[in-house]
């Protein structure tokens, strides 16, 4: 036993960087910036992938040989990110409005000016693809597809989180009057809660791989990014439990952004829809109700094993998952289509 | 290794077991609803004392920690405005 332990602080003091793929910032904003991911042979419709808004951007380049974003790198494809820095107290009167029209809205337009056809591919994971799919059905006119990883669409569900968003008790108002943006650790021990002997499996799980180096070169990586949370803007935080998870307006088409209707009909990019069977904070069914919802000839769904983070960052995702991704990429890029027809 | 097999096939009943009650008692509404309460008593709290401070801040004529975050952010949000401008002056550039 003794052997294991001293293994894990060995693994532990060598583990790898996190988001270590080289990317250069090519716009900076308030607190957010957009990185491009460097490469030499990069060609074609750029992919701009917007992470969740209280996660950090790095869980789509964990770390080398376990990096989402390294891979579509290494397949050619021109891959920027957003960042979206960690908010301060003046950033809890953002509005829903600053972080869709605005903050995507530029990284949109500036992805897509180095793209051969004006227009940039979208890929939103978990809230950032709620975001994008809002963003597509305002302004699409600059999304060449968009692709979506667990992302939720209908919030009321009979997930947890669905749950704890409705508790009568809790007053949202007082919380963002108090605190400004919800305080990241009191929304990390909501998370904790969806599955309260979590982080004890965990530790018996690395016990149990504790010979196993790149198990746990991967667990340590995935921990620092679990642990490595920011805050909510408050009037976003407010206007996202309200609007989408007490009165899931955006499923009923009836969420208004700047005084304009979301419409999810008016989405007609190509699109893929990927869900995770075991994903227990987005309910896959509440992220694959989309496909019904857009007017997109025959949208793409794709419904895999795994849960909301493993699924996308594990070992069999650079085997299955990112492969599929970029093939689904190079099959929907404008020459490629010219090519078919 | 065989000590740690049939440890960790008891864990995993526990686990199980433990998960699944909790899991039933946090969705309890009784538990969440008092949950509620205290995270609201809580807060009230906290932003009456925060309104106090910024009372007494204020009447002593100096900005408060909300007058601040508000400057803060209107600065920002200039900044973004100078941007979009920025970009239709490109965009007329280039037309």
């Amino acid at each position: 036993m003794d052997g294991r332990f001293f293994n894990i602080i060995r693994r532990f003091q060598d583990r790898p960087k996190v988001g270590a793929t080289p990317a250069d910032v090519v716009h900076a904003e308030n607190k957010w910036r957009l990185l491009r991911y460097r490469s030499e042979q990069r060609s074609g419709v750029p992919i701009l992938l917007i992470p969740s808004l209280i996660n950090r951007h790095y869980v789509l380049d964990l770390m080398p040989g376990k990096s989402f974003a390294e891979y579509l790198v290494a397949q050619g494809h021109d891959v920027f990110i957003i960042d979206w820095g960690t908010p301060e107290k003046e950033d809890r009167f953002l509005t829903f409005e600053d972080i869709v029209l605005g903050y995507i809205g530029r990284a949109v337009r500036k992805a897509a000016s180095y793209s051969p056809t004006g227009k940039t591919h979208l890929l939103g994971y978990c809230l950032g693809g709620t975001l994008a799919t809002i963003y597509t059905a305002l302004e699409g006119d600059k999304v060449e597809s968009m692709v979506n990883l667990a992302a939720p669409i209908r919030f009321n569900d009979d997930g947890m989180l669905s749950a704890f968003s409705k508790i009568p008790t809790l007053n949202l108002e007082l919380m963002v009057k108090a605190f400004g943006n919800v305080p990241w650790p009191l929304m990390q021990f909501g998370f904790h809660l969806l599955k309260p002997t979590l982080n004890m499996s965990k530790a018996v799980y690395m016990l149990e791989k504790a010979w196993d180096d790149q198990f746990l070169d991967g667990f340590f990586a995935i921990e620092t990014w679990g642990n490595d949370n920011v805050s909510f803007p408050g009037a976003v935080f407010l206007k996202y439990i309200k609007e989408l998870y007490q009165e899931d307006l955006l499923h009923k088409g009836e969420f208004y952004l700047d005084g304009r209707q979301v419409d999810l009909h008016n989405i007609n990019c190509p699109l893929l829809n990927i869900t995770f069977e075991h994903d227990h904070i987005v309910p896959w069914k509440s992220a694959a109700v989309l496909n019904e919802l857009v007017g997109t000839d025959e949208p793409d769904l794709m419904h895999m094993r795994g849960g909301h983070v493993g699924a996308v960052v594990s070992r069999k995702a650079s085997k299955g998952l990112w492969p599929d991704i970029s093939n689904w990429y190079r099959g929907h890029e404008p020459s490629a289509n010219l090519r078919l027809a | 290794m065989n000590l740690w097999s049939t440890w960790k096939k008891g864990f995993d009943i526990w686990e199980r077991t433990t998960a699944s009650y909790l899991e039933e008692v946090i969705q309890n509404p009784l538990v969440m609803n008092t949950s509620g309460h205290a995270l609201t008593a809580f807060m009230k709290a906290k932003a009456a004392s925060d309104s106090s401070m910024a009372k007494w801040w204020g009447s002593v004529g100096l900005p408060t920690k909300r007058d601040q975050e508000r400057t803060l952010h209107a600065l920002n949000q200039m900044q973004s405005r100078l941007m979009d401008l920025e970009e239709r002056l490109e965009e007329m550039d280039r037309n």
